[in-house]
């Protein structure tokens, strides 16, 4: 190996030089604009390719969690600043990032060359590709065939080709503009993207006062529809992953006196309550709301949160257990030796977990983060909640409750942005931890983790700040409760025991007006998950025991994408697809009077919630060996009775908690419900009606859709229940 | 009865050769194995024969029957897989009717033939036990019967013995070549232990890399390996490198530069080059007095003695080399003192000394 000449540091350098002296030019002297700052960044450019080829170790970006990651966010940041047309500061992030992207880039295609050759090299032996054909084909047995055939047609009509529709129409411009003419208008329209505040604009927060009090608002900066998501969702990301590594290390490393209630009360944000939690976190933050009482009688005036700043306070409360989990997960698998042989070389402390415990967990980590960016991104209950349209997924979902039936191209285009957004961030990171997923390797512990006693600091830590974090946090889905019964009042804040009553979680089940939506939302749920389960099994057999290039990879990618694909885009991809492919039939969404919800929510469903369900099969077939198969092939039995006979007998408890988990979450889904089912509100699932309580503003109905979000916490808890305790199994929550 | 031939049979994975131009004929009721270490391809042979694996070149002849792609259930192998395959959510009994009943034979004649498959194995009255409720030996019993009951052309063992202890692994052998023995069936068995190879075949094929470097009966691969890697993976050998002198009455002359000896021993193969090798097996080696005038006489000096219980191992220093040889266990050797002994010329091989790899 040669000797490496430049390292890290250089690019820092070259980035630190060529940041500094874009600020002069342009804060100072005010040169450097147009065509003078493309060469600034080809002089960026440049200067990273002399290091790389004077000998530059690449290696180490590769090698480096921290780096390597810096370069990923570093590419969509570049894309974005580019995009939006950033200044200033921004503008000189990105030209700093610039010379460690391009060594990394370097680094990666010589690297992707150097193994293509070398494979090449030693491929002596050249087996014609008849014969390549003729050995694959005989190794797929009819089912096998029809398997790939079905699979594959399936997730190309109702995935990939809904999604080509949207990503066409997002294309379809005004006579004489050129094709990207949406993606302009988007980035230079101030409603999308603002280049300038007004003056009023400019603060985050405002002090209003009211009466003999004053209200301190926090509110968020407007920075225009597409900028807004994306610094929410990275605001949110960011908050989530913090606080769900600091919880997931106390519980996972330390021992104190109620840790099984804690571990309990920091699940409960996972139950997933559309709408009624950011309801209940807008009530929490309200005004008059119980956190304004404290402040009030503290120090004299009210708080409320509202707008941006509410939407994600809702969203980190609602997301943050996803990071939690999977944080918790990876700290536990963790091989205890790992740390014991720091701890021998003398580490210890900050010093051990930032060295050691974190590296080996952050895969896990950031499996999960990259969920709550996506999640963010599309959820539609906190802005519709708090009213606020001025991010992408409001836009998208109100240009189907506009009257005419027709979303517009920017619309598309608008869906296009959050796609890409999603999938590049998902591919991304999906291929970041494959690369790197020692923590993966044994999931739950086969050793006994490492567990301490907290000393007395800790235990003031844990009770005085972790404690009220994580009922705070598990609030929403107790005033969830609390409204369904009517113990809290549908607008203000105020405990009333005494007005306590069941009769409108009764009421869900005899009042026809909301339990047609119930018996919707349980209707579909059961023929989607059925679909979904037919599928799943098809494509993780598929994925499992064929082994053709490029084919089986294809599919797998295929079968997990829709994970990272907004619900929006799906709901926007229906939309095209369906009124196009089958105008003035029941299905086309634009008829508006006979149109068939049912149908095409069913197939979004199935499509959308598909990865929960195949990941739980596919772990299935991973367990039985294929050695099992064979011995059946071996003895005389088809493929087809194997599959009957020996494997599926085998995964059942596999699939059963496939069907649970697709199930509650089909159950909860809200993006496609609420726009392709609010084109026939009388076929609409419960998550439309909770929308439409929330989204009227009215008081009514309030504690009706809370009830609905009492039985759909029910159903989680029995879900969770059987997974766990009938079927032995981990609730498999939510990962990459 | 089934006679399996191999002709010619070529599979690659990606970029690597797994089995490479392999032909083989194996007769009808013999049990033959495939002896070789991991990643020779001994297994990917055995799959073959199984139908899991289509060669990209060559063919398979169950007698005369073309069967190279026949698909695996249409061939009427059974298989005794390495991790015996059983079925855990099926009891023993269903486990081994199984192959009956997708033959659709009548219900009283699948029991009758289960009945006689765990006589066989020594399993009666463990028919409703789950798989996992069975040691290992039982486990591997249970598979034995379960390839056994379908009255299969060919029967075939992937390393059946390596997940049982030492004991029963001795024990599980007799009874495996019993067993073939009994019913006459034409088995392939797979093995990297080479006294497992040894005992049990009727013939052995040594594998390396993907090729058939020499088979026959075990004595006869044993004694006259035709191959340096051969005879280094059978028994344990030394290896002297040296300089082919002149031939008589079968025999050779080798000089070797490393113990400043010349050696007379049998050229198990045609030597056509003055390089060769000798082949010195470490139980060929006989005490003898120092004047007494033997073939291949040599003195040397003991560095270590190692005491095995069934023998006594020495390391003896001669010249610039030193050589391995066992001696019987009464033998009480005193470290640095001189030892004579003499090599047999029958029991010596020399072979040609090209590098053991390079076959061809």
């Amino acid at each position: 190996m040669q000797e490496r000449l430049f390292g890290v540091k250089d690019t820092f350098i070259a980035g630190a030089i060529v940041a500094f002296f874009y600020l002069l030019f342009t804060q100072e002297l005010g040169y450097l604009t147009g065509y003078a700052e493309i060469l600034w960044w080809l002089v960026a450019i440049l200067w990273a390719a002399v290091l790389f080829k004077k000998g530059f170790d690449y290696y180490r970006i590769m090698n480096s969690f921290g780096l390597s990651f810096l370069v990923i966010i570093g590419f969509i940041f570049v894309f974005f600043d580019l995009a939006l047309k950033f200044e200033g500061i921004p503008r000189a992030i990105a030209l700093f990032l610039i010379p460690l992207m391009t060594v990394a880039v370097l680094g990666y295609i010589h690297d992707k060359i150097t193994t293509a050759r070398e494979l090449r090299r030693r491929r002596k032996i050249k087996v014609p590709v008849n014969k390549r054909v003729k050995t694959t084909l005989y190794k797929l047995d009819p089912i096998m065939i029809v398997f790939i055939v079905v699979g594959f047609s399936i997730l190309i009509t109702f995935l990939l080709v809904p999604v080509f529709m949207m990503l066409f129409n997002s294309f379809v411009v005004p006579p004489g503009e050129p094709f990207y003419y949406n993606f302009v208008y988007i980035f230079n329209n101030p409603p999308y993207v603002k280049h300038m505040l007004l003056p009023g604009e400019a603060s985050w927060y405002a002090v209003i006062p009211s009466g003999n009090t004053s209200i301190i608002i926090f509110k968020g900066i407007n920075y225009g529809i597409v900028v807004n998501s994306l610094i929410n969702s990275t605001i949110v990301t960011t908050v989530a992953t913090f606080l769900g590594i600091l919880v997931a290390f106390v519980l996972a490393r330390y021992d104190f006196p109620g840790k099984t209630f804690f571990r309990v009360l920091a699940m409960v944000p996972l139950f997933i309550t559309p709408f009624v939690n950011a309801y209940v976190v807008r009530i929490l933050f309200g005004p008059q709301g119980p956190i304004s009482m404290l402040t009030q009688a503290l120090f004299g005036y009210q708080i409320e949160i509202k707008d941006l700043a509410g939407i994600a306070m809702a969203q980190i409360m609602a997301f943050y257990p996803i990071v939690y989990l999977n944080a918790f997960s990876s700290f536990i698998s963790i091989d205890p030796s790992m740390e014991e042989q720091a701890e021998n070389l003398g580490s210890k402390g900050a010093k051990l977990f930032f060295t050691v415990t974190l590296p080996l967990a952050l895969p896990g980590i950031i499996a999960g983060s990259i969920l709550v960016f996506i999640f963010s991104l599309e959820d539609l209950g906190a802005p519709i909640v708090f009213q606020y349209p001025w991010v992408m997924s409001y836009q998208i979902y109100s240009s189907f409750t506009s009257e005419t039936g027709i979303v517009s191209p920017q619309i598309a285009a608008l869906g296009f942005i959050m796609l890409f957004i999603a999938v590049l961030a998902f591919l991304a990171v999906r291929s970041f931890v494959s690369m790197r997923s020692y923590a993966m390797i044994s999931r739950g512990g086969r050793w006994k983790p490492r567990v301490r006693k907290l000393g007395w600091k800790g235990l003031l830590f844990v009770y005085l700040v972790m404690l009220p974090l994580i009922i705070f946090t598990a609030m929403p889905q107790i005033g969830v409760i609390l409204l369904a019964f009517n113990i809290i009042p549908p607008y203000g804040f105020k405990i009333q025991l005494d007005k306590a009553t069941a009769k409108y979680f009764i009421g869900i089940f005899t009042n026809p007006t909301y339990f047609q939506y119930i018996r919707n939302t349980l209707t579909y749920a059961a023929m989607a998950v059925v679909l979904a389960t037919i599928i799943s099994i098809i494509i993780a057999y598929s994925v499992s025991r064929t082994k053709i290039r490029v084919i089986t990879p294809i599919m797998d990618t295929l079968a997990t994408i829709p994970l990272a694909i907004p619900g929006l885009v799906i709901a926007l991809g229906y939309f095209y697809f369906f009124s196009t492919f089958f105008r003035g039939t029941p299905l086309d969404p634009t008829s508006v009077t006979t149109f068939q919800a049912w149908i095409v929510l069913v197939i979004a469903y199935t499509i959308r919630k598909l990865p929960f369900v195949v990941r739980s099969v596919y772990a299935g077939f991973q367990q039985v060996h294929e050695a099992l198969e064979e011995a059946s092939l071996n003895l005389g039995a088809s493929r087809t009775k194997t599959i009957f006979r020996i494997v599926l007998p085998m995964i059942t408890t596999y699939i059963i908690s496939g069907i649970i988990v697709g199930f509650i979450y089909i159950t909860t889904e809200v993006s496609t419900s609420i726009t392709i089912g609010g084109l026939n509100p009388a076929q609409a699932p419960m998550t439309f009606i909770m929308k439409n309580i929330y989204y009227g503003g009215t008081v009514y109905g309030v504690q009706y859709v809370a009830s609905m979000g009492v039985l759909l916490i029910l159903f989680q808890l029995i879900a969770v229940l059987i997974i766990t305790v009938v079927l032995k199994q981990r609730y498999a929550f939510i990962g990459v | 009865m089934t006679r399996v031939r191999l002709e010619n049979i070529t599979k690659v994975y990606g970029s690597v050769v797994a089995v490479d131009r392999v032909t083989l004929e194996i007769e009808s009721g013999e049990l033959f194995t495939l002896l070789g270490p991991s990643g020779c391809g001994k297994t990917t042979t055995l799959r073959i024969i199984a139908g899991f694996e289509v060669p990209e070149e060559g063919k398979i002849y169950f007698d005369d029957e073309d069967v190279t792609f026949l698909k695996p259930y249409k061939r009427n192998t059974a298989m005794v897989f390495q991790n015996y395959a059983l079925w855990p959510h099926m009891t023993v009994f269903d486990n081994i009717a199984y192959g009956l009943r997708i033959r659709k034979l009548p219900p009283e004649e699948i029991r009758r033939r289960v009945k006689w498959a765990l006589e066989l194995v020594k399993l009666e009255g463990l028919e409703n036990r789950y798989p996992l409720q069975l040691s290992g030996g039982q486990q591997q019993r249970v598979a034995l019967a379960r390839a056994l009951v379908v009255e299969p052309r060919v029967l075939l063992l992937d390393e059946p013995l390596s997940n049982l202890d030492a004991k029963l692994r001795i024990e599980m052998r007799e009874e495996i070549k019993k067993l073939q023995r009994k019913l006459g069936i034409t088995t392939v068995y797979v093995t990297h232990d080479q006294l497992e190879a040894m005992s049990i075949s009727d013939r052995i094929a040594v594998m390396n890399k993907g090729k058939v470097l020499q088979y026959g009966p075990p004595r006869q691969v044993y004694f006259r390996p035709t191959n340096l890697f051969v005879a280094d993976f059978l028994g344990r050998s030394n290896i002297l490198y040296g300089k082919a002198g002149k031939q008589h009455d079968g025999y050779i002359d080798v000089y070797l530069p490393d113990l400043d000896a010349t050696l007379t021993g049998v050229p198990v193969k045609e030597i056509t080059s003055r390089d060769v090798a000798v082949v010195i097996r470490p139980e060929i080696a006989r005490l003898v007095e120092k004047h007494e005038a033997v073939e291949n006489k040599l003195v040397g000096r003991i560095d270590l003695a190692m005491f095995l219980g069934d023998k006594v191992e020495l390391r003896v220093g001669i010249g610039k080399s030193s050589l391995i040889i066992y001696m019987s266990n009464l033998y009480e050797p005193t470290l640095g003192s001189e030892i004579t002994f003499y090599l047999p010329k029958d029991s010596l091989i020399v072979l040609p000394a090209e590098k053991p790899l390079n076959k061809e």
